[in-house]
């Protein structure tokens, strides 16, 4: 043997030391005996673990309602990070600042870790006895379950749940939503929600939809959007031209933005079908008719977008098909949603796009698990029956009413007026803290659930037109706090105090979810003769299974008859519009405790950790305000101080400020941070679907005297480049041969 | 004009004017000494603070990560260059009235360059590994890296105080043994006696003593250059615009020595009146500080213009939208108090009545002062809030108190430490000022022997 | 050591530099054959974070909060930078053709001023071509940063995990074990996420063969939702980003690029700061607007 001094028990010392440092760094800043509940023993491990190897594990993201499916990494018993899934039709691998932070959602300082009644800890036998106590002898008509989007078996212990109390009074609610979308979608389209291909398109003119940002799945349009820009594809760089009245993320990415009067996108597209059936184009009868009298000099007049701009459209619209037009929340905002969003639709039927760009989307076989999806009509009609004393028990789970809801609907105080509130929550958030029980969720990395995304995005491929899919959440870690339950942990023990019989064969949620899913393997992708425990460990690894779905169809029978596209009226006393913007990482608030949120930049404005008003400057300058003077924001039904912020990305018209902000609750991060303008909303509604407007409220701004220094990204000089030439550099589309780059 | 030295003065009344200042000096003294000590306890204060919770809490960010420390360092190596200056050049060229004042601007050569290296410590993120920048041998073979400028400044820093240590006490000797031969007993009496390594004043003695003292000045000359350009090469060495300048080492030997020179008139003024030494800090010296120290001014301010001048007719671009933002921007109050001060107040200099005038040189002084700090300031902040990447740019960030505490406790512990060594150590070189009156009344009695023999040659036709 | 020694070996004691005294880069020196690099398409990029918040995932960036946040103090690596159009004037803003994004970090220039100024040899050219920063010898001097053109480093004023407590439990298990959690007085920034390239080149050198696009993705380019950043290795003429840039004419070596271009076909590609001759390792491709409407 070869001299080596490298003896057995100096390797045996180096591997201690490695152990060592690896178990100190790997507990950041806890030493491991303050450490110990937490650390995994390295000597009990199950076989797949090698400690300092990371194990993914499959999951779905339950930051927002797009479903993207994900990775978990974990790591010696931890999860640590969340990644996209490479084979997921809606992300690809991908993911966005939102899902990311994720994971700081469930190691959240401030999670509740106990059921509360009335602000003091209970057990859990004694939370379920009391709602069983307070269910006992009120009628079903009685009770009221308020939830944000549902899908999957979490939504069909629920409607089972509601069947047992024999109540039909399940509201679902979301603050953000494109619900005039979709009812506009169903009546032009045939669909609520088909499936858009702006990888397809050559040019994309969104009216207002954020699909890089904040629109319906957000990172899988990102997807879309960069085969749309490669200039190597057969159709060639597509072109996006974006008309808002406040600039999104998707503004800031468009070749054109076009910031048009508030509530006047519709016009705006009926004047652009009159500047297309100018430049020669086939317009059916009655959509010419419709758009007779939108001549370019009067719809440049009501939109503030000039003749030329929108004869330029038209062409460019003309020359390159397919494109795609979207409707996005800036244009469903309005009394006259509605309307806008037929006006605007009858584009894509003007130019052909629908079913080429615009695509029937699939839906799903089981009616009990497809998505129910929220919106804010269903808030107004809760908050009216608890105004009128009907509901006696509400329970609410994964919403926020007493935050999003408009001051002007009262909704805090008719919560207060039913007898007994339970909130299944993971903070004590605003509604929580209205609530007279409050129990705590498990995490969406501890829980199982399965997802059912509205917006059904396809592989690529054949058979895309019958796709749907089922995504599994499943726990990637151990959950941190013994005393908290996933919701269908919850929704099954209550269950079970209405029929015990029915349920028994299940433990838990875990037992109800894989026999459900078992009992259904061939619908899933699976062979009735496989191995239950296999097919369920290769779903579970897959993460998400595809269904046969029912393959709908898309019409272009969006009519033109009946648009009533009022004019725009001046507000002598409240002469701004107050356009509340939807940012990608704060959506409407419920992620507000999640510090990397806090501190990630607001892309357009590099704003941090507060909220502000975007004015545009030549209204600033009228209105006296320089950044960073504190202001007051009045409108009918309310107001909010906040700083200015002077954005050139705005129409002089309107005002903008951030939802999300200025929680009164739920931790440390959010509590107090910014202003909260939804309570400043007026209570004005779409008329044909009783949405509540979230554009349509007036707003003055007077200054208070009060100045402070922005706490943004971008420095003294803004977004200048101070003459420096090569530092963000952009170059016109001619200049350049994109079809053969790498 | 106040009289001159006297040439008849006792060689033994030297020695007891001089002594005197180590036993009584004025009330003025204790207030300064107690002052001082409130000023440091404040910068004591500040940097416990900052020790503990991080450099954050002076108000640093990015990109002003450097702040007012490295701008007070330049200031207090620059104070140092006078010192070196009045001994060392000055005795070279036989420039006798600097005999009388050298000892304390050796002195203050020291103690502006212990101040310094304060500001060195206290601008390091961790202070506790400082050790690092040391090229001490490792088994690892780590070095510290010799391409940094930084670290041929601590190394031309660390020689040159341990030079200019060597120096001043070399030059203290004869004067030691003259303290430790009239002291009565007590600490100082022992402390005297070990630090005056048996002079005895032979004529062996005196000759080592001229040999040695010669060539520690000369080997101090070139180090005090040196050094003050290796600080410019802190500056012109890296690649920022405002910094990236070739004239840089002149220009901050420059400051150097103005900024030294002004510091020695104040201390001058104040060491005159506080230790009663009107016999011997005369007027006439003061003048010539005062010629010398115009005469530097406005080589400063012409290497000014010369940097003005380079950086607006180069292409450098950045860094004339530094120069630029420097005249305009936030620092503008500053850049314009520092051409004031540095270049425009110097003229008071020149009017004679002004320059025996102890009141109008103490606030001129200061204001020299103010106005090369001021410079120390504006070579390093505006770089920073003014690179080359716009959207860093951030004019913004001011020092919170905590750096503006140490900067100015740094003042009260300069004072400090040179107000005890002026109590310990005579701070006027007897033996010198008596060779000083030796020549002069030799010179005297040669010129009257002239006079004489002229008359005598007159008389003798 | 010896004295004789850091003589004799002073070259090994600064990482060969690949640029030599004449400013070229002197590829035969450099000592691996890996040279990591990257490549951003500014026309995909939408300026949507998710970059920068992968990267606070990944590499255990603090959230500094809204004070320290105010005074510059940001940790973010990755930072994204929001420009306006200026065709009116500087200083002028068009919003009308949106608005440009720009992701900044650390450049890991070739020829690095931050590298030479380091007084204890703290940050240092990597054989696989990254300025690494090593924590434990930083002494905080700052220098590095000052010397940055780009601004791209950041440095912990605060003690983050200890006293200021910015993960509190148990946020703070969420932390990246395979890095460290960087205490005050230490400069910090981008490192290619070092500890995803280095297991990546341990697996294929235990494979026996050379790493390919495959193997590694950065935290930030594995999130990005329209995959507009591209990162491998630049001697690999195999991988994507060396394809991208010799397609796109920019040489590593060079701080003036003579590209062969036609009308009508300008090449996008450049790398910011260039003519300073630090020779970074990022590449972006210009955003490009159409002009039709």
């Amino acid at each position: 043997m070869t001299e080596n001094d490298f003896n057995r028990r100096d390797f045996l010392k180096v591997l201690g030391w490695g152990g060592t440092a690896v178990a100190l760094s790997g507990c950041g800043n806890t030493s491991i005996e303050d450490g110990k509940e937490t650390v995994t023993s390295y000597v009990t491990l199950p076989s797949y673990v090698i400690p300092s190897i990371s194990n993914y594990f499959n999951s779905t993201c339950a930051q927002c309602e797009a479903g993207c499916n994900i990775m978990g990494r974990v790591r010696e018993g931890r999860v640590l990070k969340a990644e996209g899934n490479p084979n997921s039709p809606i992300n690809r691998g991908r993911m966005c600042g939102l899902g990311l932070s994720g994971v700081q959602a469930h190691y959240n300082p401030d999670r509740v870790r106990q059921p509360l009644l009335k602000g003091e800890a209970i057990t859990w036998d004694k939370a379920l006895g009391v709602i069983a106590d307070k269910l006992n002898g009120v009628k079903g008509a009685e009770v009221a379950f308020l939830t944000g989007n549902m899908s999957g078996h979490v939504q069909a212990l629920l409607g089972n749940y509601m069947d047992e109390l024999g109540s039909k009074n399940h509201f679902s609610y979301e603050a953000i939503s494109p619900a005039v979308l979709r009812a506009a979608n169903k009546k032009a389209y045939g669909v609520s929600m088909p499936r858009y291909r702006i990888d397809k398109a050559r040019v994309v003119v969104s009216f207002g939809a954020d699909f890089l940002g904040a629109w319906v799945s957000p990172v899988h349009f990102s997807q879309q959007y960069a085969q749309f820009r490669k200039g190597s594809r057969p159709e060639g760089r597509g072109v996006l031209v974006q008309i808002e009245p406040k600039m999104t993320l998707t503004g800031a990415n468009a070749d054109r933005w076009i910031g048009v009067r508030p509530g006047s996108e519709g016009v705006l597209a009926l004047g652009i079908i009159n500047a297309l059936g100018k430049a020669g184009l086939a317009i059916p009868a009655d959509v010419a008719a419709a758009s007779k009298a939108y001549t370019p000099e009067r719809v440049s007049g009501e939109t503030d977008v000039t003749v030329e701009q929108i004869e330029k459209l038209a062409a460019l619209l003309k020359e390159r098909t397919p494109s795609l037009v979207l409707t996005g929340s800036a244009a469903e905002g309005y009394a006259h949603g509605s309307q806008n969003a037929a006006a605007i639709a009858l584009l894509n039927r003007v130019l052909g796009n629908i079913g080429k760009t615009v695509e029937a989307s699939a839906s799903v076989p089981f009616p009990q698990i497809a998505p129910t999806v929220g919106n804010r009509a269903s808030l107004v009609s809760l908050n009216d029956g608890l105004a009128a004393g009907k509901y006696k028990v509400v329970f609410s789970y994964g919403v926020n009413p007493v935050f999003s809801a408009p001051a002007a609907l009262k909704f805090k105080d008719n919560y207060a007026k039913a007898d007994f509130k339970v909130a299944f929550a993971q903070y004590l958030d605003e509604t929580a803290q209205a609530a007279d029980l409050v129990l705590p969720l498990e995490s969406a990395m501890e829980d199982w659930a399965t997802v059912v995304p509205e917006y059904m995005a396809a592989p690529e491929g054949a058979g895309s037109a019958g796709y749907a899919q089922m995504s599994f959440r499943q726990p990637l870690m151990d959950k941190l706090y013994p005393d908290t339950r996933g919701i269908g942990d919850i929704l099954l023990a209550l269950l079970k105090q209405r029929k015990a019989d029915k349920y028994k064969e299940f433990d838990d949620f875990y037992a109800y979810l894989r026999s459900a899913v078992l009992k259904n393997k061939v619908a899933l992708g699976g062979k009735a003769t496989d191995d239950d425990d296999v097919f369920w460990d290769e779903t579970l690894s897959k993460g998400f299974v595809p269904m046969k779905g029912i393959a709908g169809a898309v019409s272009a029978k969006a009519s033109a008859s009946d648009l009533r596209l009022p004019s725009a009226t001046a507000d002598q006393e409240y002469p701004l519009r107050l356009i509340p913007a939807v940012s990608a990482s704060m959506r409407d608030g419920r992620n507000a405790n999640e510090p990397w949120l806090q501190e990630s930049p607001d892309p357009l404005t590099t704003i941090v950790w507060d909220s502000w008003v975007e004015i545009n400057p030549k209204t600033a300058a009228k209105l006296g305000i320089v950044e960073g003077d504190i202001v007051e924001v009045t409108s009918r039904s309310g107001t909010i101080r906040t700083q200015a912020y002077l954005f050139p990305g705005i129409h002089p018209d309107a005002v903008s400020v951030p939802v999300g902000y200025g929680h009164e609750a739920m931790g440390r991060y959010a509590k107090g941070v910014g202003a909260n303008v939804f309570a400043m909303l007026d209570a004005v509604f779409d008329k044909e679907t009783g949405e509540l407007a979230l554009n349509e409220t007036g707003v003055k701004i007077s200054k208070t005297g009060q100045r402070v220094v922005i706490v943004k990204e971008e420095g003294p000089v803004g977004g200048s480049q101070a003459g420096k030439k090569k530092i963000a550099v952009q170059v016109a589309a001619d200049k350049v041969d994109l079809s053969k780059e790498v | 004009m106040g009289k001159d030295i006297r040439e008849d003065i006792a060689w033994a009344q030297i020695n007891k004017d001089v002594l005197k200042s180590l036993e009584s000096p004025r009330k003025l003294y204790w207030v300064i000494l107690l002052v001082a000590i409130a000023m440091v306890g404040v910068a004591v204060g500040c940097e416990i603070y900052q020790y503990n919770v991080g450099l954050g809490v002076g108000n640093f960010d990015n990109p002003n990560v450097w702040g007012l420390y490295i701008a007070t360092f330049i200031f207090w190596i620059g104070m140092s260059h006078s010192g070196t200056l009045l001994s060392a050049i000055l005795h070279l060229m036989h420039a006798d009235w600097r005999k009388p004042i050298y000892r304390f601007a050796e002195a203050m050569t020291t103690f502006s360059l212990m101040t310094a290296g304060l500001f060195v410590m206290v601008h390091l993120g961790r202070l506790w590994q400082v050790y690092y920048a040391l090229p001490y041998p490792s088994e690892r073979w780590v070095w510290p890296n010799f391409q940094s400028p930084l670290l041929w400044d601590a190394m031309a820093i660390f020689t040159y105080l341990s030079s200019s240590v060597l120096f001043l006490y070399i030059g203290s000797i004869p004067d030691l043994a003259i303290c430790r031969d009239n002291i009565h007993q007590g600490w100082r009496k022992k402390l005297y006696s070990i630090l005056a390594l048996g002079w005895e004043g032979t004529d062996r003695q005196w000759r080592n003593f001229r040999i040695t003292y010669l060539t520690v000045a000369c080997f101090l000359i070139p180090l005090a250059v040196s050094v003050h350009s290796i600080v410019a090469s802190d500056f012109a060495m890296s690649q920022q615009p405002g910094w990236h300048v070739t004239s840089f080492p002149p220009y901050f030997v420059a400051g150097a020595l103005y900024s030294g020179c002004a510091a020695i008139i104040t201390l001058f003024i104040i060491l005159r009146y506080v230790f009663r030494f009107e016999e011997y800090m005369t007027l006439p010296i003061l003048k010539k500080t005062v010629r010398l120290t115009f005469a530097i001014a406005m080589v400063w301010t012409y290497l000014n213009c010369i940097e003005f001048a380079a950086t607006w007719y180069s292409h450098d671009e950045a860094a004339k939208a530094v120069l630029i933002e420097k005249a305009t921007g936030r620092f503008a109050p500053f850049f314009w108090g520092m051409i004031f001060c540095g270049s425009v107040v110097p003229f008071a200099l020149m009017v004679k009545k002004w320059q025996t005038s102890i009141p109008v040189m103490f606030a001129v002084s200061l204001l020299l002062n103010l106005g090369m700090w001021l410079e120390r300031w504006m070579i390093v902040a505006p770089t920073f809030s003014h690179g080359y990447y716009p959207w860093t740019w951030d004019e913004h960030m001011w020092p919170s108190m905590v750096q503006w505490g140490i900067v100015f406790g740094s003042f009260g512990w300069f004072t400090l430490l040179f107000m005890v060594f002026c109590k310990v150590v005579p701070s006027v070189s007897m033996y010198e000022v008596k060779e000083m009156v030796y020549h002069r009344s030799l010179a005297k009695k040669k010129e009257e022997q002239a006079v004489k023999e002229e008359l005598a040659a007159k008389g003798a036709n | 050591m010896s004295v004789s020694n850091l003589l004799e070996n002073w070259s090994k004691f600064r990482h060969t530099h690949p640029v030599d005294d004449k400013g070229h880069p002197d590829w035969e020196a450099y000592p691996s054959d890996i040279k990591w690099a990257m490549s951003i398409d500014l026309d995909a990029c939408t300026g949507c974070n998710a970059c920068s918040v992968a990267c606070y995932a990944e590499n255990n960036l603090p959230v500094v909060g809204k004070e320290k946040y105010s005074h510059g103090q940001a940790m973010h690596w990755m930072r994204i930078e929001r420009y306006w159009d200026e065709s009116a004037g500087v200083g002028e803003f068009d919003a009308d053709k949106g608005a440009r994004f720009l992701p900044m970090m650390c450049q890991q220039c070739e020829a690095a001023p931050c590298e030479t100024v380091c007084p204890v040899g703290a940050t240092n050219h990597t054989e696989d071509g990254l300025n690494s920063q090593i924590y434990n010898r930083c002494i905080g001097s700052r220098y590095c940063s000052a010397n940055c053109p780009y601004k791209v480093r950041y440095f912990n004023w605060y003690n983050y995990p200890e006293q200021e407590k910015v993960w509190p439990e148990p946020l703070n298990q969420q932390l990246n074990p395979d890095l460290t959690v960087r205490t005050k007085g230490v400069m910090e920034k981008c490192t290619f996420c070092k500890q995803r390239t280095y297991t990546a080149r341990n697996n294929a050198k235990t494979e026996g063969r050379p790493v390919q696009d495959s193997d590694v993705q950065t935290a930030c380019q594995e999130a990005c939702p329209v995959g507009a950043i591209t990162f491998g290795n630049l001697f690999n003429p195999e991988s994507q980003v060396a394809k991208q840039w010799k397609s796109q004419q920019v040489e590593l070596t060079k701080e003036v690029q003579d590209k062969d271009e036609k009308e009508g076909n300008r090449l996008r590609g450049y790398r910011i700061l260039e003519e300073l001759r630090p020779y970074p390792s990022v590449m972006y491709l210009e955003r490009v607007r159409e002009s039709a409407v």
